[in-house]
């Protein structure tokens, strides 16, 4: 099969163009707009026999509606009208083929069209997978040499030097190298950088580790030159001094957004003031803060971009139950009295932390380390986390709808979806100041691997879900397409 | 279909909702497995045959049975219940 159409099909376009397909295609196959889908809910049924279906078409040449039982044929045979689109599916069958018939041109008119329904709806545009263009198949053609998936493989894995206690670095180092998305941008080759080849782009480093990481190579890396980077970077921006994993993950990421930032980056655009770099991309979210007067009930809200959640660990017992308690409507008391607008005086109030939007990457801090002028102590209190998570709970919209106890007209909720998968968790082991950090990565769906260092071990997600937990990473399990309309 | 019927259909097209049904189900056909299975069975059939000998009336023919057979249970339940709840609350209004 081609995408070059049929001569009839040809024939056909050189008389009348390709508009009749468009506009059958945007009222009634994908309805790009309100009026179009007016049309389409009262007008989609068999001239000849009045049903719906079974599979209904319209003719090409004279847009009779007709269905695929036997209706459309008999209308096509009669009036020797030939060609009759499926208006489930935007397909073109051509009856002197006797079979469907593909045009690339019409199949860029579909997708377009399909484009336009998402956004008249509101809803995420479907996923259409890579298609290689004429060079990607010139060069798939030229270059022979095919590396497989196989269910055993090791691809991905490599373990890191340690180059003195960088153990923390290390963790973090493969986290992110086994980060779905952040996988998928650098081994793309997405990152388009200006400075080629000056050796100062920290993004254009990761870009080479994860080379190095896919290589098929197995030995382990050194990572002296890219480490030293980031870390005299982040000293030298923060002030960062803790070999901690959490600080040296929030300043990796801070790093390499202001490497973006800092008109690095080509692709790089700014909407609405926010950063649109890849680091934000995948791991901002919005976390919003309601402040609610307890006299005159006046809500001040703010949103602030989040990179991780650091949660309490004292008490709660599991992850879920860590962010119950922090999405918790919380009562300020006299002692904290915050100036309200609206009453033109410092009042009481209630304060509760929601999440205003998800970032593809959820990172969860559990603060197991507790720095106080007395005594510093790590905290060992068990925190079940699981390996699937629905955020949904947490969320600005539905907590909203839970406190006015009107849960049932969300109509929304029906189709969100804000399931996410575990896929790697950072552990301290030992004490505060005699400790060693490893982390687990899931290399691939149902495969996980322990990274200690130089060495990496094959686990099961069992031991994962009974470690400690230090730091905790979940990928969106399902990712939601927004497209440009051209 | 009744003319009940046929409204319900004409209001879930004019809402959208019928495509945010279509997608939900194509979103979880797709995570299930279910389109690589189907793709595969269709990959053997095409091989059954020369090359330009199969038409798509004779792939859907052989294929449909065992694609709705494949559907998994929770799928079916989930997309049963979501339309079931939508309705209900539609019928308030
Ligand atoms: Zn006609
Ligand atoms: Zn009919
Ligand atoms: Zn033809
Ligand atoms: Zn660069
Ligand atoms: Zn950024
Ligand atoms: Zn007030």
């Amino acid at each position: 099969m081609n995408d070059t159409g049929c001569l009839h099909l040809s024939n056909f376009k050189a008389a009348k163009g390709s508009s009749p397909y468009k506009i059958v295609h945007a009222f009634f196959v994908a309805s790009t707009s309100y009026e179009a889908r007016r049309y389409k809910a009262t007008s989609c049924l068999c001239f000849s026999c009045g049903q719906p279906g079974p599979r209904l078409h319209s003719c090409l040449h004279c847009i009779y509606f007709a269905c695929y039982g036997g209706h459309i044929q008999e209308h096509s045979k009669n009036k020797k009208h030939f060609l009759y689109v499926d208006l489930s599916y935007g397909n073109v069958f051509c009856a002197q083929c006797q079979d469907y018939i593909y045009d690339r041109e019409l199949t860029d008119i579909s997708r377009s069209n399909r484009v336009l329904e998402a956004k008249s709806l509101g809803i995420s545009v479907p996923y259409t997978p890579w298609l290689p263009n004429g060079n990607e198949v010139m060069a798939l053609k030229r270059l022979r040499k095919r590396r497989l998936i196989s269910p055993h493989t090791t691809i991905g894995l490599r373990g890191l030097q340690n180059l003195g206690s960088t153990c923390f670095m290390n963790c973090i180092v493969q986290t992110l190298i086994h980060t779905p998305l952040l996988r998928d941008y650098f081994l793309g080759e997405r990152h388009k950088c200006k400075t080629q080849g000056s050796g100062k782009c920290l993004v254009c480093e990761v870009s080479k580790l994860f080379q190095e990481f896919y290589s098929g190579a197995k030995t382990p890396l050194t990572l002296h030159r890219l480490l030293h980077l980031i870390w005299t970077h982040a000293r030298h921006l923060a002030g960062y001094e803790q070999q901690d994993a959490h600080e040296f993950f929030i300043a990796t990421l801070d790093v390499l957004h202001r490497h973006c930032m800092n008109g690095v980056e080509e692709t790089e655009k700014k909407e609405k003031d926010r950063c649109n770099c890849i680091i934000d991309q995948i791991f901002t979210g919005g976390l919003q803060s309601d402040v609610v007067c307890t006299s005159c009930s006046g809500v001040s809200t703010t949103i602030d971009p989040f990179w991780d959640i650091s949660l309490d660990v004292a008490g709660p017992g599991s992850l879920q139950a860590c962010l119950e308690r922090f999405t918790r409507a919380e009562h300020l008391g006299s002692a904290a009295k915050i100036k309200c607008s609206n009453c033109r005086a410092y009042r009481e109030s209630t304060k509760q932390l929601t999440l205003e939007t998800l970032p593809i990457v959820a990172s969860f801090h559990l603060k197991r380390f507790e720095h106080s002028s007395q005594i510093d102590r790590k905290i060992s209190a068990f925190v079940s986390f699981p390996a699937e998570l629905d955020m949904t709970p947490f969320m600005s919209t539905h907590r909203r709808a839970v406190d006015a106890a009107d849960n049932n007209n969300d109509p929304e909720g029906l189709f969100e979806d804000n399931r996410y998968s575990l896929f790697a968790v950072v552990n301290h082991l030992g004490s505060l100041d005699a400790g060693h950090y490893t982390a687990y990565v899931r290399q691939m769906k149902g495969s996980w691997f322990k990274c200690d260092d130089h060495m990496i071990t094959r686990a099961s997600l069992r031991e994962v879900l009974d470690s400690e937990g230090y730091l905790l990473f979940y990928h969106k399990t399902v990712l939601e397409y927004e497209c440009d309309v051209p | 279909m009744t003319v009940n019927n046929t409204i319900a259909h004409q209001r879930l097209i004019l809402s959208g909702d019928r495509e945010r049904f279509k997608e939900l189900l194509r979103r979880r056909l797709i995570e299930c497995g279910w389109r690589d299975q189907i793709r595969m069975v269709c990959r053997e059939i095409v091989k059954e045959h020369d090359s330009n000998s199969i038409t798509l009336d004779m792939l859907v023919a052989r294929v449909t049975p065992r694609a709705r057979a494949l559907v998994p249970d929770p799928v079916k339940k989930e997309l049963l219940q979501k339309i079931k709840t939508h309705l209900l609350t539609q019928k308030n209004l």
